[in-house]
């Protein structure tokens, strides 16, 4: 079979990077239009799931109007890392909700729930991840929306899916779907417990999906004219994503085994161990493999056998990080450090391509975050303005879209229908800004 | 079952999705990634979605068919690649070679998509970078994926593009695994994600920007670049990384199985293995205490406000004491402890939430996802019986949908030759002589 080469081809260098620069130019970003226009999205969700959908769209230009149950809202707003919030707001709410209007509306009372109907009238596509059929007991699920508005768009994000023995009253997290999957057990060191993703690695994965499937439910209603219903299952996205796994399993009726920092379909490609840190080493064929095992001390360039995780680590162990990349670029195999969150944020790379981002919030000031990963030549993706407090934008929403009065909404807040913010750190404005 | 759940299952059934309409029916898309998960799972998506799908490998067949975990191979081809290799027609095309170099530019200016892994000087050398195609085709969508993306400082550096790398580079495996010891044992360290994840989400990513792209073409006519790098795809998913920098100077470390946010969140040992249990807000830690049968807990100093709780030290204190009670209980015996408890208990305190830390086959004798088609038995002449993962969605409208496994490489050469490129018999004839596909 024919291998793929390292640049085969003579080429007229570096026109399409000069291209690239100008189209994908973050300093363009804010004068060009979004992809989403025109999409209006209601979320009704807590924590990660449904949120991190929401946000992906927003991302792009849909509106998103999240509906939080007032005054303390998306019990997101309460996980704080080691129990730090800044103005008032988690560091760890911000990143899920980045451009959407926050609304504090109880779905309980029959008030709620037709104000709702009146938004779910005005919008395309409904994101919510309540446990299984809550919606619907609620009067306000799929079957009642399309009822009023026959092409919205309605995602019913869950552990396990909205049908089936165990979708009744089974409630989810994350590291559910990384449980039950089978993803944990294939990842950590073999005389090692299984290990958790130590982020949500369950709820995004499964997010993007989730904003995957509207827009190709929204492509579809183009032609149709009529919306459609998502269910979809954490842990059903997490079986996806498990490549080999499946097919393995069918033939040798084996587990496949956690096999710790070594790719078992790349030997010895892994994470290892430098002076200084650690390093990836990746090798994805001969072509890149006998420079590898040539640089960790093979006698016999053709001898690419010879690169073990054991040679490759002792290479390592005795160079620092940037050493053995160096040595990578220049003998033909390829190595990435291992970075974290303190080196994405003072990377010049991600900055100059808006992936580590800075938005100048009207209330928060600036506020640093990851920007969006796809980077849009025409209608790019933009972070423009950070999460908010309980009912933040009520007025606009409700006064705004619905048309109501003001005395209207005073009445609906009186009976709690409508609400705003809990006086609660993670819920309320920053101290001295309150309006 | 309920009547909501009776309806959204024979809304949704899977068995069922054959006769319906597909979301991305008319779009076609050109997979050009040799050697690469991460581009076919960007197809593959879009594929379940009901685009029409070629995929152009090199004579002979895709690198990646050469990648064979435990030497396991069906008929030449390895799990990798089956796994992937759905939805989609397999044509070769040499383009090394000028006259194959022509075939891909008249298949790429037929298609509304291009997905490729290839370097952009390998593209604009063969005259189908972006540039050169939107000349011929402003509506083209191009998506190319990469490991440091197609601009910034860090664009040119000369790696190929690998699961591994991408993981490394986006902040995940270093904040996977347990802190390092001192002097560190071999686990103590940044730990990949076992499956490609970093792969996968790369190609996800990927799907989701080419729908952005076509929804905006749909709007406005316009087409356009869409560049992914895939460590930058996964460290989307790298939490509250940025913002904690930003507002608290502090980055996240690896804490293994704890969790610096919230807690209880963890693995715990019980008698069949392991499994999750989560409550971390006041009411379902409240709840928690209660089912272990010791609710004078949510008292204690070390476990009475979240705060307290996510201090490592009474991490893993309470750890210990959940321990105590798990480690003689299967499984699924505190699945029903909890079940039972919660709900009598509605709103937050019913968010006391549990799972079983299965192995794979595991998961597979689960009924449950038998039931709901998470999986497939494919079954061809050449490559057999595999069990795969089905598309993820449930859809009433139009429902993603496996439709077809892996063939050899090639074999749907005349079909999209003579069909798509309106060639005729003579000149596919000669062109198959001269060795272009």
């Amino acid at each position: 079979m024919t291998r793929s080469r390292r640049s085969t081809l003579p080429s007229d260098p570096g026109s399409f990077r000069a291209f690239a620069g100008r189209a994908f130019d973050p300093a363009a970003i804010p004068g060009k239009p979004e992809a989403l226009a025109g999409i209006r999205v209601l979320e009704v969700a807590t924590r990660i799931f449904g949120p991190a959908t929401a946000d992906y769209l927003g991302l792009f230009g849909a509106e998103v109007i999240k509906v939080e149950m007032p005054p303390r809202g998306d019990l997101m707003r309460y996980v704080a890392p080691e129990g730090f919030f800044w103005k008032e707001v988690s560091p760890a709410f911000l990143p899920l909700n980045r451009n959407k209007l926050h609304v504090g509306l109880d779905l309980h009372p029959v008030e709620g729930k037709e104000l709702f109907l009146r938004l779910a009238e005005r919008s395309d596509v409904v994101v919510e991840n309540l446990r299984a059929g809550t919606m619907d007991a609620w009067g306000v699920g799929y079957l009642q929306l399309r009822e009023r508005n026959p092409r919205i768009v309605y995602a019913a994000n869950s552990g396990f899916g909205q049908w089936g023995r165990y979708s009744a009253g089974r409630a989810s997290y994350d590291a559910t779907a990384q449980a039950v999957s089978g993803f944990s057990a294939v990842t950590g060191f073999p005389d090692q417990p299984p290990m958790k993703a130590g982020f949500w690695v369950g709820d995004y994965t499964a997010a993007l999906m989730s904003a995957t499937a509207i827009l190709a439910a929204l492509a579809a209603r183009r032609k149709s004219g009529e919306g459609q219903m998502i269910d979809l299952s954490q842990a059903e996205a997490m079986i996806r994503t498990l490549d080999w796994t499946w097919p393995y399993a069918g033939l040798t009726g084996k587990d496949r085994a956690r096999n710790g920092n070594v790719d078992p379909s790349y030997p010895p490609s892994g994470i290892y161990r430098c002076r200084d840190g650690f390093v990836s080493v990746s090798a994805r064929d001969e072509d890149e493999m006998i420079p590898l095992a040539h640089a960790v001390g093979a006698t016999d360039p053709e001898e690419a056998s010879i690169a073990t995780p054991e040679r490759v680590g002792a290479f390592c162990a005795s160079r620092r990080v940037d050493e053995v990349v160096r040595i990578s670029e220049g003998a033909g195999f390829s190595a990435a450090p291992v970075r974290g969150g303190r080196d994405h944020y003072h990377d010049p790379h991600l900055r100059a391509r808006g992936t580590v981002c800075s938005v100048d919030d009207p209330l928060y000031g600036r506020v640093d975050e990851y920007g969006p990963a796809p980077k849009l030549s025409e209608s790019p993706g933009r972070v423009k303005w950070s999460a908010k407090p309980v009912g933040w934008h009520n007025e606009r929403v409700f006064g705004g879209l619905l048309g109501m009065t003001a005395g209207e909404m005073e009445a609906l807040a009186g009976k709690k229908v409508i609400g705003k913010w809990a006086d609660l750190p993670g819920a309320r404005p920053p101290i001295g800004s309150a309006p | 079952m309920s009547g909501f759940a009776g309806w959204v299952r024979e809304a949704t059934e899977p068995s069922a999705a054959a006769g319906k309409p597909e979301a991305l029916e008319g779009i076609r898309v050109i997979e050009f990634c040799p050697g690469h998960f991460g581009g076919m799972v960007a197809a593959s998506v879009l594929a379940e979605f009901g685009a029409e799908t070629v995929k152009v490998e090199p004579p002979g067949g895709d690198p990646l068919r050469l990648v064979a975990p435990e030497e396991i191979r069906v008929a030449g081809t390895g799990l990798p690649f089956l796994s992937e290799a759905r939805n989609r027609r397999f044509v070769t095309l040499d383009v090394d070679d000028s006259a194959g170099r022509d075939v891909f530019r008249r298949l790429a200016l037929s298609s509304d998509v291009i997905v490729t892994t290839e370097s952009p000087e390998r593209m604009e050398a063969m005259g189908c970078d972006y540039p050169s195609l939107r000349e011929e085709r402003p509506g083209i969508v191009y998506l190319s994926l990469s490991t440091y993306g197609a601009f910034g400082p860090d664009a040119s550096r000369p790696v190929r593009d690998s699961d591994i790398l991408c993981q490394a580079l986006s902040g995940a495996p270093y904040i996977v695994g347990e802190p390092e010891g001192v002097p560190p044992r071999p686990h103590e360290a940044p730990t990949r994600l076992g499956n490609w994840h970093g792969a996968f989400v790369q190609g996800l990513w990927g799907a989701y920007g080419v729908l952005a792209a076509l929804h905006f073409r749909a709007e406005t006519g316009k087409g356009q670049a869409v560049d992914l790098s895939g460590a930058e795809a996964l460290m989307m998913f790298a939490d509250y990384n940025i913002t904690w920098m930003h507002t608290g100077g502090k980055a996240r470390e690896r804490v293994g199985n704890f969790d610096p946010a919230v807690f209880p969140y963890t693995y715990i040992r019980c008698r069949d293995g392991y499994t999750f249990i989560a409550a971390y807000n006041d009411e379902a830690f409240d709840s928690l205490m209660h089912i272990i049968g010791r609710p004078e807990l949510s008292r204690d100093p070390r476990f009475s406000t979240p705060k307290n709780r996510v201090v490592l030290e009474n991490e893993r204190a309470l750890l210990e004491i959940i321990e105590e009670w798990s480690g003689d209980r299967t499984a699924d015996e505190i699945l029903v402890a909890v079940e039972a408890y919660t709900s009598k208990r509605g709103g937050p305190g019913a968010a006391v939430v549990t799972g079983r830390v299965n192995r794979p086959l595991e998961t597979l004798g689960e009924e449950n996802w038998r039931e709901r088609g998470c999986f497939v038995r494919s079954a061809d002449p050449v490559y057999g019986e595999l069990l795969l993962a089905a598309p993820p969605w449930k859809m009433s409208g139009t429902p993603a949908r496996w439709k077809s496994g892996c063939r050899p490489p090639g074999s749907d050469n005349r079909d999209v030759y003579l069909e798509i490129l309106g060639m005729t018999e003579e000149e596919y004839r000669l062109l198959a002589e001269a060795g272009t596909f």
